[in-house]
């Protein structure tokens, strides 16, 4: 699978009326534009709180949450895009006043949702967007495993990350919907190995893919970029 | 009382940036912290922290100075007035643009050793002619005071109790962290490396407060949501820490920031050059602390009103006159105890309430000559 502008658009499409059957006849997939003026807003959010930030064990953890999503919260929160809202927090400090539907094992995160907008007002006023300005830099390849007990044989799939003019911040919005939506496809399931490799730009990743996040390109916000991928089984 | 039974009292009353001429809202603050001071003193061992070198490092004041270089260059600020001054910084503040850390590195590096740009140099010799002449206790406003704390050992300790969040590491600020007690997360490192005056705050007090039994925080009540965490971080290891929130003075029924100008006929050296040729020094001193004590209240209610200061020091020179003159109101009885008096004035703390003591001699015929000359003249 080698990627276009075409390709970018066609996933863009299509996660659209994956989402939004309703919209099926309506989507115009011609550019990046018309695709997002037709993203309606929803109303179901998670809120996740980030202490302490370090890609494997967020990524670990992000898998840990989405599998604890039962499955009757997670078409709203599906038919919402799997709105996230990042805020900078310590977990250890909130726990007394907030039911987390999920805390990270050492602390550093912990989410709550998916719930209604209203529900998390109280936790978001208290709180700031997170702000991870600088961009994550190239890692060597680490291999994280995604915790449980296997329900189907295990696969090992790469996990690539764009990093050139990304900022943590948005690394972090762009792989946990891919994370949270390959966890609702069954595309990632527990004792499952991922690999993260870092790429500046995914442009000519030759890999067969499984899933792809395209979002706005960072230097020409009127096309879309591809900003994470996951392959088939490595 | 013996001195090892005196409590140690800490106050901390909210530094004006030294860039611009002391408004009525300034000496509101001066002289209620100036009464609460000289009056604790006779009851504990108090402490008078106002240290100009801890807070010049916040934004404004290092943003000001590289402001003043880069568009004036070397000029002689001695001969200025503090409004001259003043002009600029309005000037400064209208301009807006936030300067980068980068450009503010030299002025901060300089201001850790001590250092101090020329115009606000001369703002603060300037208050120093303005302070002798109320009868202020003089805290050393040109004098080095630095933090006990770096910013990073601030950073640190905050973080160790549970009451800081860092992600500098990750491009992002640093946050004071009383969310556990339902307080909002506040940003006191900006991403880039530039403090506010919160984290300024806490680098000179957090080791302070700890060798205090209390603290007592006098602020602008605008201020209030960032003192009520300073509060409760100061507070955190058992210290006991009040917050005295004072109003700003409106004039003509505005309450303005002196940022923004238009302080022309309400400054201090206005007001003091005012009442110079009709009233004596004593009956300054007292008059200005009776109006701005006992008659504004801690509230923000009551305008600047000349004719109230008036009246208040005619009222100054009658209780002069008759405490000189040895009247008092039981003449038969001993003088009462200084101490005693003062204390009746606390509540259920160690420092004494300016409002209640000042308060007190309105209702008086002759208050006592060492009261006075102790605590207001």
């Amino acid at each position: 699978m080698t990627l276009t502008p075409e390709l970018l658009r066609s996933v863009a499409a299509a996660r659209l009326r994956d989402t939004h059957p309703e919209l099926s006849a309506h989507v115009d997939s011609s550019t990046p534009q018309a695709l997002r003026e037709l993203v309606p807003r929803g109303e179901t959010v998670v809120v996740t709180v980030i202490g302490r930030f370090s890609l494997p064990d967020w990524v670990r953890e992000t898998c840990r949450f989405a599998l604890s999503v039962p499955v009757e919260r997670r078409a709203p929160w599906r038919r919402s895009f799997t709105r996230t809202v990042h805020l900078s927090g310590r977990p250890d400090n909130l726990r007394g006043r907030f039911a987390f539907d999920h805390v990270a094992a050492d602390g550093s995160a912990a989410w709550l949702g998916p719930a209604p907008d209203a529900g998390t007002a109280t936790l978001r006023r208290l709180l700031k967007t997170f702000r991870g300005g600088r961009e994550l830099g190239a890692w060597s390849p680490v291999t994280v495993e995604v915790p449980g007990d296997a329900a189907r044989p295990p696969v090992h799939r790469d996990l690539y990350v764009a990093t050139a003019n990304v900022t943590v911040a948005r690394t972090l919005v762009q792989v946990n919907h891919l994370l949270v939506e390959s966890v609702m496809d069954g595309l990632i399931g527990p004792g499952d190995r991922l690999t993260l490799r870092a790429v500046p730009r995914l442009t000519g990743l030759a890999a067969p893919l499984a899933a792809l996040r395209v979002d706005a390109d960072t230097h020409r916000p009127h096309e879309l970029q591809a900003y994470a991928a996951l392959t088939e089984e490595a | 009382m013996t001195a090892s039974h005196r409590r140690k009292v800490l106050l901390a009353p909210v530094t004006v940036t030294p860039a611009k001429p002391l408004t009525p809202s300034h000496l509101k603050g001066l002289l209620w912290t100036d009464v609460m001071f000289r009056a604790t003193a006779r009851l504990a061992d108090v402490t008078y922290r106002y240290s100009h070198t801890a807070y010049h490092l916040t934004e404004q004041t290092l943003g000001f100075w590289e402001y003043l270089d880069r568009t004036r260059g070397d000029v002689d600020y001695s001969g200025m007035s503090e409004e001259d001054i003043g002009e600029l910084y309005v000037r400064f503040r209208a301009e807006g643009g936030t300067p980068t850390a980068a450009a503010l590195r030299p002025y901060a590096e300089s201001a850790e050793a001590g250092w101090v740009h020329p115009a606000s140099e001369r703002v603060l010799r300037r208050w120093l002619d303005h302070y002798a002449d109320l009868g202020l206790h003089e805290p050393g406003l040109l004098a080095h005071q630095p933090p006990e704390l770096g910013l990073e050992e601030m950073v640190a300790a905050l973080v160790e109790r549970g009451l800081g969040l860092d992600q500098r590491d990750v491009g992002g600020p640093v946050f004071l962290d009383a969310t556990r007690f339902g307080l909002p997360l506040r940003q006191i490192v900006s991403p880039d490396g530039r403090p506010n005056y919160l984290a300024c705050a806490l680098r000179d007090l957090l080791p302070l407060a700890t060798r205090h039994d209390e603290v007592v925080l006098l602020y602008d009540s605008d201020l209030d949501p960032d003192y009520q965490l300073l509060q409760r971080v100061l507070a955190d290891d058992g210290t006991v820490v009040h917050r005295v929130p004072l109003g700003r003075v409106p004039i003509d029924g505005k309450i303005t920031s002196a940022r923004h100008g238009g302080w022309h006929d309400h400054t201090v050296g206005t007001i003091l050059r005012s009442i110079r040729d009709t009233h004596e020094p004593r009956a300054r001193r007292l008059g200005l602390r009776l109006y701005f004590i006992a008659v504004l209240g801690p509230g923000r209610q009551e305008s600047w009103r000349h004719d109230l200061l008036h009246r208040c020091l005619d009222r100054a020179e009658r209780l002069l006159a008759r405490t000189t003159a040895g009247h008092r109101d039981a003449p038969d009885e001993p003088a009462p105890d200084l101490a005693g008096e003062l204390a009746r004035h606390r509540r259920d703390h160690t420092h004494v309430d300016p409002y209640r003591l000042t308060s007190s001699l309105l209702g008086r015929r002759a208050p006592a000559g060492e009261l006075l000359t102790e605590v207001f003249l």
